[in-house]
């Protein structure tokens, strides 16, 4: 019987540069703090040495254009590539350093489809898309230099309306649970994003946070809470910047009833980096 | 809809900004000639042709694409 071995969230431009251009001094230093929890999050990770990864996150218009925006997305087959932009800028850039290709679990993900199908969760699937940086930069934080298991990449659709409700997100959590328990395999799950930053996606806004509302989620999650966090609403979730908080919603089910620790929580002008982990049985 | 269809077509322009360099270097070269057979209204037009990142991200240009758009990204970007 398979089982979920470590199961961590994290924000995802991990990019020390970046925060120092739109934050300052702080913008590094507490974006180096939240990479060094995050980097002891992964070390607690390998050591449970994972036959695969499922790694939760969302494209920000890079994978999937304006042809299709699949709510939820599993990414299948032998290996997945890291996203390509010229003259890549802003959270983009954080890519041009890492590796291209990355490996994946094709039986997990076809898993997760298949069982999918008869268990009413009609998930879109790719053979093609890359990922961009919500997936390869909390990815290659966690492990380093140390090898990358095989991945289960898997999008969440956080940012075109209509999204998925938080509800759902659980629910497609709980079924990931289930394909795990019936295979063969120890996994980790990752969620990446957040915490509040860019509420209502909106220019003007740039440099707002919702730390209240962080610490409501955080609160909630510490306690193992999670039927308010099912209950919140895709216009609280985009007033207060929290869209990405989808994927984290779908680690939840995936986990649930587990309480989290924070592993780090950093307040910028930007953005209020975090890293959490679940205590698992 | 009406909102719908629009926020597509805004999108679509900046999607090929981002994705399409030979795209993106007629616009840089000459922004309302680059544009000038797309589907948008004036008030989209006029803020593509005057490159004003936080008046089409109002016009429904989703915030991701406004800031990375490489040579104007940043513009918006800069706080």
């Amino acid at each position: 019987m398979g089982r979920i071995v470590f199961a961590g969230a994290m924000s995802h431009v991990l990019d020390p540069d970046y925060y120092e251009r739109v934050c300052g001094a702080m913008g590094r230093r507490k974006t180096e703090e939240a990479m060094a929890a995050i980097a002891a999050m992964g070390g607690r990770l390998s050591a449970t040495r994972p036959d695969a990864l499922v790694v939760v996150a969302d494209d920000h218009l890079n994978a999937f254009s304006f042809n299709c925006v699949p709510a939820m997305c599993v990414r299948t087959g032998r290996e997945v590539q890291r996203m390509r932009q010229d003259h890549a800028e802003a959270f983009d850039a954080v890519l041009e350093h890492m590796p291209t290709t990355y490996p994946l679990h094709e039986g997990l993900a076809n898993a997760i489809l298949e069982q999918g199908a008869a268990a009413g969760f009609d998930l879109a699937l790719s053979w093609e898309a890359p990922v961009d940086h919500a997936f390869l930069a909390p990815v290659n934080t966690l492990h380093g230099t140390r090898p990358i298991p095989p991945l289960v990449p898997i999008w969440i659709n956080c940012f075109v309306a209509p999204q998925p409700t938080a509800r759902r997100c659980f629910a497609f959590g709980q079924h990931i649970a289930r394909v795990v328990a019936r295979s063969d395999c120890n996994v980790g799950i990752i969620a990446t994003g957040g915490l509040s930053h860019f509420p209502e996606l909106s220019v003007a806004r740039i440099g707002e946070t919702d730390s209240v509302f962080d610490g409501r989620l955080i609160h909630w999650m510490e306690r193992g809470e999670h039927e308010p966090l099912q209950e919140l609403g895709a216009d609280e979730l985009h007033k207060t910047g929290s869209h990405e908080f989808l994927n984290w919603m779908v680690l939840l089910g995936a986990v649930s009833p587990a309480r989290a620790d924070v592993r780090y929580f950093g307040e910028l002008p930007r953005i209020n980096l975090a890293a959490v982990e679940w205590r698992l049985p | 809809m009406e909102a719908a269809l629009s926020r597509y077509a805004v999108n679509s322009v900046l999607y090929r900004l981002k994705k399409d360099p030979e795209f993106r270097a007629r616009f840089a070269a000459d922004p309302a000639a680059a544009i000038v057979d797309l589907d948008l209204t004036a008030d989209e037009r006029a803020a593509f042709v005057a490159r004003d990142m936080r008046r089409i991200n109002e016009l429904g240009g989703y915030l991701h694409l406004v800031l990375s758009i490489p040579g104007l990204g940043v513009q918006a970007g800069r706080r």
